[in-house]
């Protein structure tokens, strides 16, 4: 696809551009010399992400405010775009605010795009949509496995994901609007520490490592900023779906150790993985037993989906999107850390 | 001999629809059957999430085919009055979320509805119903506190949780279109639970509303005072500290009684029985039993999984179903009802007055120094400048 159409730059739509990972791909889009519509929600910080990609990139890019939520809002707003990423979802709250912030904006805006004619949505997913439950220990999990079939056993944030990517697919394939998906694991930053579920629960001041022996699927936000870029430019991949997850990832255990090295102070209880099963199933027991006076936060389904030992492939991603981790682990993790995140 | 049972329906599946239908599944005999919204996504989220068999998107649908006997409705309140109408003249009974209706003409009509279709309607009242609360209103009621002077009603507000976000975010947001705003929402919650020992239907009443956050645009805290024949009351609704509040403190001729609702605590405020020093230490002595007493009360509760937030929800769904099965009247009366709808109209009707009386005063403020900006230019007057100021002010106060 390229970045240019004709004798003019590609005109893109970016939502969530003001978000951790939105407003670096930004930076990356207008970089290429896209034109970058952003659609952002009244009242978003615009001057911060004004400041954030710098005033010589930001002639390039407008920005549009905009409910997703309303379809009639949706129209105009993919007029004339050769691409649209959709970055924008809801990260937290209840499902039916993931689903009324993430899922129904998803569908708005493909109407409008397949209407528009747009030639191509780039739908940025999660990785933890997957049925991993269903995974043998440290068996590979790539696009070849199946999407988790009961979203709603998990937890909110991921059933509004897996619904949003059902409707995407539907609608994509109904109207032949072409669209690629991308999938990130755990994408951490400035901003955003590498302190994610994955590694370990927080109850108060204590935090349970939940196994540790596992790798934790990682993406520094820069390197999936770009591989979200490259899913709108490169030919022949409509379709397709990408894992999106850096090389040399640690183990949750190994996450620990930096953050102490880092002299990060943390108060762990260790739960061994084979314990993380008990203790979910006497979660469901006493909340089932109380009528939820503690909800089932942590249950087998969830844990065999989030913690259980596997392999993470991004080889595809390599080999058609020619995306390359650019920055490792380390460097990104001292990075991160610099930042005071 | 019939076996017990009902069959809900649920209108609205946002948020607060969840906790409906989480403490509908905790009455064994009460089925939901079915969940409505005009958004496929939303009902088709609670159907799966709850195990509901029904998810339309139309309410005649839903009605047609599941059939209920009762319908909650959950949807953001100024669809309240036209979809409690046509439940109820569809012959469903009808459990209306709080707040009401958007104002008391309103009110009027959805009740004058239920009435016309000898169907039962009940209002979310729901604290009124938490354990916690009746057991307070039992130790008032036996006299500990002997006779009620003054009710003090506390609610918090998390502004900056998942809904208060959606609400600052978003300009066109229901709540914002409210006459009460973001209070309209929530204030009857520590309204209702002043109203309990009031008795008279117009108590007289003064309230502002305010806001602590520049970047925000609409009031985000009120005050209120309300005085009736026998008890007066106040209300305090903030935004601005935490933790979030959801308290009320009872005073009486002979003591007082302030209930935590969120810790599930009943605090007593006692007259001293020994006297000068000894006072001192007899206080501080009652609060280690007290506290003792309630420790050991929560760990029991806690151990029979009795510790639920939306427990008063529950409590007043399965007074309202019982109703319904056995003919009585229900958990909520409609006078009160009405009664505290039209004392929330007053409230932001008096919120409404005093901004429109501090604007007006900004502007003759800003027009007298206009003037006078001008005067002093061309002439050094220093005491025309102060009685000009005064002429302007009148005689309120800024």
């Amino acid at each position: 696809m390229g970045t240019r159409t004709g004798n003019r730059a590609m005109q893109v739509l970016l939502t969530g551009a003001t978000g951790f990972l939105g407003r670096r791909v930004l930076r990356q889009l207008l970089d290429e010399g896209c034109a970058v519509r952003c659609a952002v929600r009244p009242g978003s910080d615009v001057q911060s992400l004004r400041d954030f990609v710098g005033l010589r990139r930001w002639s390039r890019a407008e920005t549009v405010n905009v409910q997703l939520a309303n379809p009639e809002q949706c129209e105009g707003l993919v007029q004339d775009c050769d691409v649209v990423y959709h970055a924008a979802a809801a990260l937290s709250g209840s499902a039916s605010n993931l689903v009324m912030n993430s899922v129904v904006p998803t569908r708005n805006l493909m109407n409008a795009a397949s209407e528009q004619g747009v030639g191509r949505f780039v739908l940025v997913s999660s990785l933890g949509i997957y049925g991993s439950q269903e995974l043998r220990r440290n068996s590979l999990l790539d696009e070849k496995c199946p999407i988790d079939p009961a979203g709603h056993l998990r937890d909110p944030y991921t059933y509004s994901k897996i619904l949003q990517e059902e409707v995407a697919r539907e609608i994509s394939q109904e109207s032949g609007l072409p669209m690629v998906v991308v999938r990130p694991g755990v994408i951490f930053g400035d901003e955003r520490g590498a302190m994610s579920h994955r590694v370990g629960l927080q109850l108060g001041g204590l935090l349970l490592r939940m196994g540790g022996g596992q790798r934790v699927p990682f993406t520094y936000v820069e390197n999936c900023a770009e591989a979200v870029k490259l899913a709108g430019f490169k030919e022949g991949i409509d379709g397709q779906v990408f894992n999106v997850v850096d090389d040399d990832l640690p183990t949750g255990r190994q996450v620990l150790r930096k953050y102490r090295k880092a002299g990060r102070k943390f108060r762990v209880i260790g739960i061994p993985q084979v314990a993380t099963n008990w203790l979910a199933r006497f979660n469901e027991w006493y909340s089932e037993r109380t009528e939820q006076q503690i909800p089932a936060v942590l249950t087998r389904y969830r844990v065999q989906a989030m913690w259980k030992p596997l392999q993470y492939s991004n080889s595809r991603a390599k080999e058609m999107l020619g995306w390359h981790p650019s920055t490792s682990f380390d460097e990104a993790f001292e990075k991160t850390m610099a930042s005071g995140a | 001999m019939t076996e017990k049972r009902i069959k809900i329906g649920l209108v609205g599946c946002g948020q607060i629809a969840d906790a409906h239908l989480q403490q509908i599944r905790r009455i064994p005999w009460a089925e939901p059957v079915a969940v409505c919204d005009l958004e496929p996504l939303l009902a088709r989220q609670a159907a799966e999430r709850f195990d509901v068999p029904g998810q339309f998107a139309s309410i005649e649908e839903m009605l047609e085919v599941s059939r209920p006997d009762v319908v909650h409705i959950t949807t953001p309140v100024e669809s309240h009055r036209p979809l409690a109408k046509l439940l109820l003249d569809a012959g469903v009974h009808v459990y209306v979320e709080k707040p009401f209706t958007v104002d008391a003409d309103e009110a009027r009509d959805v009740l004058d509805c239920a009435r016309r279709n000898d169907r039962l309607l009940c209002l979310g009242h729901d604290q009124l119903f938490d354990p916690t609360w009746l057991e307070c209103r039992e130790r008032i009621e036996a006299g500990e506190i002997g006779d009620v002077q003054h009710v003090e009603s506390v609610l918090g507000y998390p502004l900056h949780g998942p809904f208060g976000t959606q609400v600052i975010a978003n300009p066109d947001h229901w709540v914002r279109r409210l006459p009460g705003g973001l209070f309209q929402n929530t204030i009857s919650h520590p309204l209702y639970r002043v109203t309990e020992f009031l008795s008279d239907d117009q108590p007289e009443l003064q309230a502002t509303w305010f806001s602590r956050f520049k970047q925000i645009s609409f009031p985000t805290e009120l005050r209120a005072h309300l005085r009736g024949e026998d008890v007066t009351g106040s209300l305090l609704f903030t935004s601005s500290t935490k933790p979030c509040h959801r308290m009320t403190r009872i005073y009486g001729t002979n003591g007082a009684l302030e209930v935590d609702l969120n810790s599930q605590l009943i605090r007593a405020d006692r007259v001293d029985r020994y006297p000068g020093a000894f006072a001192k230490i007899e206080a501080p002595w009652r609060r280690v039993c007290e506290s003792s007493a309630n420790l050991a009360q929560n760990v029991r509760r806690f151990c029979k999984g009795e510790l639920h937030y939306f427990e008063g929800m529950k409590q007043t769904f399965l007074r309202f179903y019982e109703a319904i099965l056995e003919g009585d009247e229900g958990p909520v009366s409609y006078d009160e009802i009405l009664r505290v709808t039209e004392i929330m109209d007053r409230i932001f009707a008096e919120c409404r007055k005093g901004d429109s009386e501090r604007s007006e005063i900004k502007r003759r403020t800003r027009q007298t120094m206009s003037g006078t900006q001008t005067k002093k230019h061309s002439a050094d007057n220093p005491e025309g400048l102060v009685a000009e100021l005064s002429a302007g002010n009148g005689s309120q106060t800024v």
